[in-house]
C-alpha cells in the first residue's frame, strides 16, 4: 500500500521516540533524518527529547578507569579540530593509502569500519598532511609512525605544554615506559634556511641531541618522536645550523622537565 | 532551548540539565573549540563518567567501552566547534553523541541474529537500570520518573537505550506489533521529560 503525505509525515513524527533512543536501523535513521532537516517542530522535539534520553544517560555515571583519561588528553593533543561550520577553512586531510597501513596497537584498536575511518583521520591528523610529492618524508613519517602510536597510547602517556622563548608553545606526550616522546609544536618563530631547530635531551645520562625540527607547515611543526628518554630528563630546543650540532650551542628556547 | 509543539504542560521551574552540576558545560566546550586543552581536561571531569558509564551499560565489554569512551571524547575534541548551544544543552550533544558511539559499536560487532538471541536469554531486571551506587539526586530522580512510566513503557526505554535494541527488536522481543512500540517510544520519552524538568 503507497502511504498518502500525511500518513508518512505521522509515521515519522511517530519515530521521534526511537530516533532519539538510536533505536533505528541504519535505513530507518537516514529517512527519519531526511525528514527531519525540513521539519522544524520534528527538530525541536527531538532536541528536547534528547535532554530526556541524556539524563538516562548521565545516571548510569561511573568512575572511569585509570589512565583512560591521560590516553584521551594525549590523544586530543595530536588530534586536528574542525574549524567551525560558517568560516570553512580547507582541511586537507588526505586519507592515501600509507595511513591504512597503520595499525593501532594495545587498547586503542578500533575494531569497527566507521571507526576505522576516525583512525584514519587520527593518525592523518597526527603526521599532518600527506603531500604527495613528498614522497621521502612520507616514508619518514610511515617509519615513525608506529612509534608514534604506541607513545600516543601507551598506559603512563602523560602531556605536558611550554612556551617556546620567541614565539610558539611546544605540546608533548612522553612515556617513560616507552622511553620516548613525541613533540609538536605552534608558532615556532620561522629560521632562515641556514638553521634549524633542534631537540635535546639533557640529564644524568648526559646531553643528547633528539633530532632536528621540521620545518613547520601553517604554523605546525612535528611531530617528531624522540626515543632514547631516560629518567631525570629535560628537554630542551635550540637553533642550531640547519645539520644539527653536537652540543646546544645557543640559547635554550624551551626546558621542560620531564 | 524552545518549547515543542506537543501538547503537555510545560515551565516546570528547574534548571536545565547542563547548569546543575558543577561546571558550565557548554562554555567549557567554547573553549575546547579554540584548542583550550585546560577546558577538555574539566569537559572531561565533568561528563567523563557519564559517558564511559552510558557506553559501558550498552557495550557491556570493559575494554571496547574503552576504546569507545576515547572516541567518543575525540568526537568532542574535534567538532568542539560544531556544539550549538541553541539547539539543546552540551549535556545531551555530548551524551547523544556517545550513546550513538555505543550502539553503532554493538551493531556493527554482533550479528543481528546472534544479538536476538543473546537478547531473548538476557533479563532485564528494574534494578540494574539504575545502580545503587553513589546515589545522586539526579540518579534518585532519574529511578523515580522510571517508576513513574507504564511497565510497557519503561520496558521499552530499557531495551532500547540501555540494550541499544531497534524498535524493531524490541517489539519481537515483546511480541507487540512495530507501531505500538514506536508510539510507546515516544510516549515514555515526552513523559520521561515532562517528569524529569529538563528544558524544552
Amino acid at each position: 500500500m503507497k502511504l498518502t503525505k500525511q500518513s508518512q509525515i505521522r509515521d515519522a513524527h511517530t519515530l521521534a521516540g526511537a530516533y532519539a533512543m538510536d533505536a533505528v536501523s541504519a535505513p530507518d535513521r537516514e529517512r527519519f533524518e531526511r525528514h527531519l532537516a525540513g521539519c522544524e517542530e520534528c527538530a525541536r522535539e527531538i532536541a528536547s527529547l534528547r535532554e530526556a534520553t541524556a539524563m538516562l544517560g548521565t545516571a548510569t555515571a561511573a568512575a572511569v578507569p585509570a589512565g583512560l583519561k591521560e590516553r584521551i588528553m594525549a590523544a586530543a593533543a595530536m588530534t586536528r579540530q574542525q574549524p567551525p561550520a560558517d568560516e570553512p577553512q580547507p582541511v586537507p586531510v588526505r586519507t592515501g593509502t600509507w595511513f591504512r597501513s597503520l595499525a593501532w596497537p594495545g587498547r586503542l584498536t578500533l575494531a569497527t569500519a566507521g571507526a576505522a575511518a576516525a583512525a584514519v583521520l587520527a593518525v592523518a591528523v597526527v603526521f599532518g598532511i600527506a603531500n604527495s610529492s613528498m614522497q621521502h618524508q612520507i616514508d619518514q613519517a610511515q617509519a615513525s609512525s608506529q612509534q608514534i602510536a604506541v607513545v600516543l597510547t601507551a598506559q603512563d602517556a602523560h602531556m605536558m605544554t611550554g612556551t617556546v622563548a620567541g614565539g610558539g608553545t611546544a605540546t608533548i606526550v612522553m612515556s617513560h615506559a616507552r622511553h620516548a616522546l613525541v613533540f609538536t609544536a605552534q608558532g615556532l618563530h620561522a629560521l632562515p634556511a641556514s638553521r634549524g631547530y633542534e631537540l635535546w635531551l639533557i640529564g644524568p645520562a648526559g646531553t643528547r641531541s633528539a633530532g632536528m625540527l621540521p620545518a613547520g607547515r601553517h604554523g605546525m611543526t612535528g611531530p617528531v618522536i624522540a626515543s632514547g628518554l631516560r629518567p631525570g630528563d629535560r628537554l630542551a630546543l635550540t637553533a642550531e645550523p640547519a645539520d644539527g650540532s653536537a652540543h646546544p650551542d645557543t640559547p635554550m628556547m624551551l626546558d621542560l622537565v620531564l | 532551548m524552545t518549547a515543542t509543539g506537543s501538547q503537555e504542560p510545560r515551565n516546570r521551574a528547574r534548571p536545565a540539565p547542563a547548569t546543575r552540576a558543577g561546571i558550565d558545560l557548554a562554555g567549557q566546550i567554547a573553549l575546547v573549540a579554540r584548542g583550550e586543552t585546560a577546558a577538555f581536561d574539566a569537559v572531561f571531569e565533568q561528563i567523563g563518567p557519564s559517558v564511559f558509564g552510558v557506553v559501558k551499560r550498552v557495550i557491556r565489554d570493559p575494554a571496547q567501552s574503552e576504546e569507545v569512551t576515547q572516541e567518543v571524547m575525540l568526537e568532542v575534541w574535534r567538532s568542539a566547534s560544531k556544539f550549538d548551544a541553541g539547539r539543546g544543552s552540551a549535556t545531551a550533544w555530548v551524551m547523544t553523541l556517545a550513546h550513538r558511539r555505543a550502539v553503532d559499536r554493538v551493531r556493527s560487532v554482533q550479528k543481528e541474529a546472534e544479538r536476538e538471541r543473546r537478547v531473548a536469554a538476557a533479563e532485564i531486571p528494574f534494578d540494574e537500570v539504575i545502580e545503587a551506587v553513589e546515589s545522586s539526586l539526579e540518579r534518585e530522580r532519574v529511578r523515580r520518573c522510571l517508576g513513574s512510566l507504564t511497565e510497557v513503557q519503561r520496558e521499552s526505554v530499557t531495551l532500547a537505550y540501555y540494550r541499544g535494541y531497534t524498535y524493531g527488536q524490541v517489539a519481537s522481543l515483546l511480541g507487540v506489533p512495530t507501531g505500538t512500540v514506536k508510539t510507546r517510544m515516544r510516549d515514555a520519552l515526552i513523559r520521561l521529560r515532562d517528569c524529569l524538568g529538563v528544558a524544552e
